[in-house]
């Protein structure tokens, strides 16, 4: 179990959604990418962002930028929203379409093709849920 | 509350008080003034929905089953009740309930506390930066003020992990949200609360409400100034449909409003101000010049900056739902519209829909009148109808015996009024419908009466009625008088109501269809919810199988239903339908029904299509029907209708399937 967002946690999340998620069963073969940014980041007020492609259901990058944000232009979806939304939806406090329809994670790009990766993204949250159990206070 | 302190208390009065408190739905008619009694003056004074009478009745649930403690707060709410009845007549007007017993088993209540034994609650940090920025007395986090805020913005169940802050301007919203999204915490405004309340019984509750964080209460933003020289009124959030309707009045001019209770800035924010004036003022974004907003990070913005991307527009498509507004609207610029002297109110009856809806179709493309609308029985009856028994038996002579079913009820000038006349075989005036207002009780009474059967074996009762000689009869007979409507009150209050129901205004159709005090009668002791939408009024057919879809879905799971009202929109280019359904908030197996309903009605329309349903209108408010309604989209593949029961999975979580 690893700190949500460290070196740590890429490694682990990596380690798990190869291993454990089946690309066309859970993943759907899904090609897509995300970019998440996570602003108001604790103690310090910082942003940070992670990057996730995923190309036939298979992890192709998931890297994490802790100063700032990768260039939006790379990813299909762009998410944005405070620390404390993506430590609930790690916590499973709350779910990303509930999140997204709430308005606590604005979406750049086309909420019906957002809406349509729902089920395999729910499934690699769950993946990352099991393995992150610390957070910024 | 600990049994002991129940038992010390006259069980009777308490078992009375939790009865009343339990049947409130949270109508919102007790914060404002409607019938010139003033306001309740500690709820004017204090603000937080625990010092209004909405606020007592959920506190001393919550006190009985345990869910809060005694706290010196609870003894200031209590307290700064002066027993001076207001709530009771105005309670009493909407829903026949007597709110002052439960302000007074609270007096009782903490009459008797060990005051030494109060539970003490902590400035935290949280609390000390919002006082900071709202001033001491307009933030907390008492636990006793939070439990007022359940099933109105925090779902029943939850732990009362709240701040409650009350700004008094846009400046300090915007503050909070930033110091909000500083510090991680979600946040979510609240108005008058009533459309989270129809929410909340339902499984839309966790969707709609806030599960912890940060309650915005806007109540304190009571800017209102109109401008009768450009026909527009500056309103802010914590003004209520009712309030912004009398001051524009006093100009002669009216304003496009939703039920009395609503604010108006968080209706337009929600829906757009359904009304059925929108084919005449407009809907979304038609009803307003400019507003000034506080967006997620907490900008400050107005729809007149140019710097903006277009903010009337929104993506298309029924997965377009949003849940919660992605902005507070602090301040709207309002447009008014010219109040004419030969305004009057004429009533179509009909026997059955297609004709009801021929008729309203046609005066919607012509652009006749107002107001116009499609009532049925049902709507009629809930909102003339002093109690729920004589609306009931209203209910059953009207379907029954007179075959009234629907009627198309339309506010016009007195051109307009030739138009209608001439189109209908008969119609009711508003002084017929003055006495069935009045009247109302001696003609409930009427049912499974021998004139009834009479009349009922008419071959047309309705014309033997409404255009026949028997209707000179009739209206003498209903005894139609002030005394006879307050007679039915309590009788302690049936002074007062006679007073009230002498009032030319409380008589005044016109009057009644733009002030909306009535409808919160449908939310008498019982919940509505009203599912529906927009779809294209050029195919009658597919509208009145969209209809008679509602029924059967209604049927299915054995629920009180009936058509509530159809609006043309746009100049009859779309109509706007709301279907209702009735139940006990109390009972969870109904709610449960209830639930089914809403997701099952809302699939089956997306699957007819061309139809805009009411979870696709939530917080489309601020954009132009042109990008909204234009074109409403097709009915959903299998392949979408089986995304959007995965979305819904993904949002409601597990719940059963139809």
């Amino acid at each position: 179990m690893v700190k949500f967002l460290s070196e740590e946690w890429i490694e682990f999340g990596k380690k798990y959604i190869l291993e454990k998620l089946d690309p066309e069963k859970d993943m759907k073969n899904i090609s897509t990418s995300l970019l998440g940014i996570i602003e108001h980041v604790p103690p310090n007020d910082t942003t940070m962002s992670f990057y996730l492609e995923l190309k036939d259901g298979k992890l192709n990058d998931f890297k994490v930028n802790r100063s700032g944000s990768f260039e939006e232009k790379d990813a299909k979806y762009v998410i944005r929203g405070n620390y404390g939304t993506y430590k609930d939806i790690l916590q499973g406090k709350i779910g990303t379409a509930m999140a997204i329809l709430k308005n606590r994670l604005i979406l750049k790009g086309s909420k019906m093709e957002a809406l349509k990766i729902i089920k395999p993204l729910d499934g690699l949250i769950e993946s990352l849920r099991k393995i992150t159990d610390e957070f910024e206070e | 509350m600990k049994q002991d302190n129940i038992l010390a208390l006259n069980k009777t009065f308490f078992d009375e008080a939790i009865a009343i408190a339990e049947k409130g739905t949270h109508c919102g008619m007790c914060r404002i003034d409607f019938l010139e009694t003033g306001l309740c003056p500690s709820g004017k004074k204090y603000g937080f929905v625990a010092y209004w009478p909405q606020g007592r009745m959920e506190i001393i649930k919550h006190l009985k089953d345990g869910k809060i403690k005694p706290t010196e707060k609870l003894i200031e709410i209590a307290n700064s009740c002066t027993l001076c009845g207001i709530c009771d007549k105005q309670c009493n007007f909407a829903t026949q309930l007597r709110p002052e017993k439960v302000a007074r088993a609270l007096k009782e209540y903490v009459n008797k506390l060990d005051k030494r034994k109060l539970q003490t609650i902590d400035e935290d940090d949280i609390l000390k930066g919002l006082r900071e920025i709202v001033g001491k007395e307009w933030a907390t986090n008492d636990p006793v003020i939070i439990a007022s805020y359940i099933r109105s913005i925090i779902p029943p169940g939850v732990e009362l992990n709240f701040y409650i802050v009350m700004p008094k301007n846009t400046e300090e919203v915007s503050k909070i949200v930033k110091f909000a999204n500083k510090n991680n915490i979600p946040f979510l405004p609240r108005s008058g609360g009533t459309a989270l309340s129809v929410a909340t019984p339902t499984v839309l509750s966790n969707a709609t409400s806030l599960d912890h964080g940060i309650v915005i209460d806007l109540l304190r933003l009571k800017k209102l100034e109109i401008h009768p020289e450009n026909c527009t009124a500056v309103v802010g959030a914590g003004v209520t449909a009712f309030e912004l309707q009398k001051a524009a009045y006093k100009h002669k001019l009216r304003a496009n409003v939703a039920e009395a209770g609503a604010h108006y800035c968080a209706n337009i924010a929600t829906t757009g101000v359904i009304t059925t004036w929108g084919n005449s003022y407009g809907c979304l974004a038609d009803n307003f010049i400019d507003l000034v907003i506080v967006d997620n990070d907490g900008n400050i913005k107005k729809h007149s900056d140019m710097g903006i991307s277009n903010p009337y527009t929104t993506e298309h498509g029924f997965t377009n739902i949003s849940l919660n507004p992605s902005y507070i609207i602090t301040e709207a610029t309002a447009k008014l519209f010219p109040v004419f002297d030969d305004e009057e109110a004429i009533f179509v009856p009909f026997d059955n829909l297609k004709d009801a809806l021929d008729m309203v179709i046609e005066l919607g493309r012509r652009g006749v009148g107002l107001s116009l609308a499609v009532l049925s029985y049902k709507y009629l009856a809930e909102f003339i109808c002093p109690t729920p028994k004589i609306a009931k038996d209203f209910e059953d002579i009207c379907k029954n015996y007179l075959k009234l079913r629907y009627v198309v009820d339309v506010v016009c000038d007195k051109d307009d009024k030739k138009i209608v006349e001439e189109m209908a075989e008969y119609t009711i005036d508003q002084s017929f419908m003055k006495t069935l207002i009045l009247g109302s009780p001696k003609l409930a009474s009427l049912k499974d009466s021998e004139f009834m059967k009479i009349l009922s074996e008419e071959e047309n009762p309705l014309k033997a009625i409404f255009a026949g000689p028997m209707r000179k009869h009739f209206e003498k007979g209903l005894d139609a008088t002030p005394e006879q409507l307050a007679s039915v009150h309590d009788k302690d209050l049936q002074d007062f109501f006679k007073k009230v129901y002498s009032k030319p205004e409380m008589t005044n159709v016109v009057w009644l269809h733009a002030f909306r005090i009535l409808p919160s009668r449908l939310m008498r002791q019982r919940m509505t919810m009203g599912p529906g939408g927009a779809i294209w009024a050029g195919d009658k057919n597919h509208i009145l199988k969209w209809v008679d879809m509602f029924a059967e879905v209604g049927n299915k799971y054995n629920l009180e239903h009936a058509l509530g009202f159809i609006s043309p929109l746009d100049n009859g280019k779309f109509i706007y339908i709301e279907y209702d359904y009735f139940y006990n908030h109390n009972d969870p197996d109904v709610a449960n029904r209830i639930s089914k309903t809403l997701l099952e009605t809302t699939e089956k329309s997306l699957v007819m299509g061309h139809i805009f349903t009411l979870i696709n209108y939530l917080f489309k408010g601020i954009y132009r029907k042109e990008h909204v309604l234009y074109p409403l989209f097709e009915g959903l593949t299998k392949e979408e209708q089986e995304l959007f029961r995965e979305v819904l999975h993904s949002v409601l979580g597990e719940f059963e399937e139809w």
